[in-house]
């Protein structure tokens, strides 16, 4: 026998399916070649291995068991699903009690294109008159009566007889009026002091105080007759820091 | 009878004379030191060149010269009731506050000040009334500031940042304008003279609304303009680098070349 024919007849031979003569040559052959042996060796190995894996997979599970564990899942499962909807329903029905209750919410989004269309107009409006008014205050932060005397916009005039705005004769007035609190306060502590010092001083002080004096209310005047007189608003601003000045200095002594 | 009478009469003319002399001594006894009662205060201090001097002074003339020298020599003459005068050296800075130094003193007589200083010095005087004078100084500041009435006389000045300020009473200045610096003359009544270089370049603010009075003499040009009819003069003279601001409420305003 030679090597083919053996290896032909190896895998009948481990099934144990040939004939006597056919299998005491087979076994001959094996005994003596080793290249046909380590081939039978092999072969029976994966045979050996295909039954035993074959063994284990077929062993049958336990069909109750299995299914006590397949039914266990299925209902914990069905069980949370449940649980979760009945919350979910609970949560609604409060919803649309509260809604019920207060009237509100249904009907909070029942606008029409035009209701929403107004709505966002009337927002856009006031939020631009809201950033002009910021604006223009911030521009025109600086207490000088001289910066007031700029022509109005008629914007300013539609704000400022709104109540929005500050009109030009307004804010001159308010400054105005914060001055003379000022110039009032130093003034009281002057008054306290003059007595005590010498009429030259007392003299000096007078003349002084009656020329810048003088100067304000000739500004003054001018703007009454032309209230847009830029330079002469400037001028009653210096003169009025003048006095103010003046009082001020003189109060130390 | 005439010799006896004529001796008589002699004699009782000399007891008159003596009698009335005396009367005269025995009141100016008195009065002389109500008169002529000046203290004088006089110190001096070593200064570095940049120094500052800062004085506020109630009522007097103030004075202030700058020579050669490193040393700050001050020199005040005190009119009766004489006041207190405590100048303090502070870290380059002499201070001399009148006003401070006799708070709650109703009486105090006038203090006339004579200041030495560096060329080099900042000058920054104050005074309630009285006249300030500055000469020869070319520090980074020369700040003269009256309360109420006194004149301004700022000579020979060479810093880029002067101040001359005053409610009654006239200003004089006579010195550079320096490129980039700062020149602010203001008063109230009386008549403000500027004595600058021709070659000075500034920009110009110059107001006088009572009297639109403003010379502006050999510095009138094309970018000078009349405004607000005539009440203030805006332009440019030269590179207009320097800024000067001229405000005289009831007064006057003259430019002189130098």
């Amino acid at each position: 026998m030679n090597c083919e024919h053996c290896q032909e007849l190896i895998s009948v031979f481990l099934d144990n399916e040939l004939d006597g003569s056919s299998s005491a040559e087979v076994r001959e052959h094996l005994a003596l070649c080793e290249p046909c042996s380590k081939v039978c060796e092999d072969l029976a190995m994966i045979i050996d291995f295909c039954q035993l894996d074959a063994d284990e997979a077929v062993v049958p599970p336990n069909p109750q068991a299995l299914w006590c564990r397949i039914n266990n899942v299925i209902e914990s499962e069905v069980q949370a699903e449940i649980i979760k909807e009945n919350k979910e329903k609970a949560a609604r029905a409060e919803v649309a009690a509260q809604a019920a209750n207060t009237g509100w919410l249904p009907r909070r989004w029942n606008f029409s294109f035009m209701q929403v269309a107004s709505a966002v107009l009337f927002v856009a409006l006031v939020s631009s008159v809201l950033t002009i008014i910021g604006i223009r205050n911030y521009s025109g932060a600086n207490n000088d009566i001289a910066g007031i005397n700029a022509q109005p916009t008629l914007f300013e005039k539609i704000l400022g007889k709104v109540g929005l705005m500050e009109t030009p004769q307004q804010k001159r007035e308010r400054i105005l009026k914060e001055r003379e609190a000022a110039i009032e306060y130093w003034n009281k502590r002057v008054e306290a002091r003059r007595a005590q010092w010498n009429a030259n001083l007392r003299d000096a002080f007078d003349r002084n105080l009656n020329e810048i004096n003088q100067a304000v209310s000739e500004y003054s005047q001018i703007l009454q007759e032309n209230p847009q007189d830029e330079l002469s608003g400037e001028m009653l601003d210096s003169a009025l820091d003048d006095k103010m000045e003046l009082l001020r200095e003189f109060s130390e002594l | 009878m005439n010799v006896k009478l004529d001796k008589f009469l002699r004699s009782s003319a000399t007891i008159k004379t003596t009698i009335l002399l005396s009367v005269v001594f025995f009141f100016a006894s008195f009065a002389a030191p109500q008169i002529h009662a000046q203290k004088r205060f006089s110190k001096a201090y070593s200064a570095s060149k940049n120094v500052r001097l800062q004085l506020l002074n109630r009522t007097g003339t103030v004075t202030v010269e700058g020579w050669d020298k490193d040393q700050i020599q001050i020199s005040a003459y005190l009119e009766a009731p004489a006041a207190n005068i405590v100048p303090v050296s502070l870290s380059g800075t002499i201070l001399i506050n009148v006003v401070k130094d006799n708070q709650g003193r109703y009486e105090v007589g006038n203090v006339n000040f004579l200041v030495r200083v560096p060329y080099t010095s900042t000058v920054d005087i104050e005074t309630r009334m009285g006249n300030l004078n500055v000469s020869n100084v070319r520090g980074t500041l020369v700040r003269a500031h009256i309360s109420s009435e006194g004149d301004i006389t700022l000579t020979n000045i060479g810093a880029p940042n002067v101040s001359a300020e005053n409610v009654i009473g006239d200003i004089f200045y006579d010195g550079d304008v320096q490129n980039q610096g700062s020149y602010r003359f203001i008063s109230t009544r009386g008549n403000i003279n500027l004595r600058i270089p021709f070659t000075a370049g500034f920009k110009l603010v110059a107001t006088a609304p009572s009297t639109r009075n403003i010379s502006l003499g050999a510095f009138s040009n094309g970018s000078m303009k009349f405004v607000g009819d005539g009440r203030r003069v805006i332009g440019q003279s030269g590179d207009g680098s320097a800024t000067l601001t001229v405000t005289n409420q009831r007064g006057s305003i003259s430019f002189i070349q130098r």
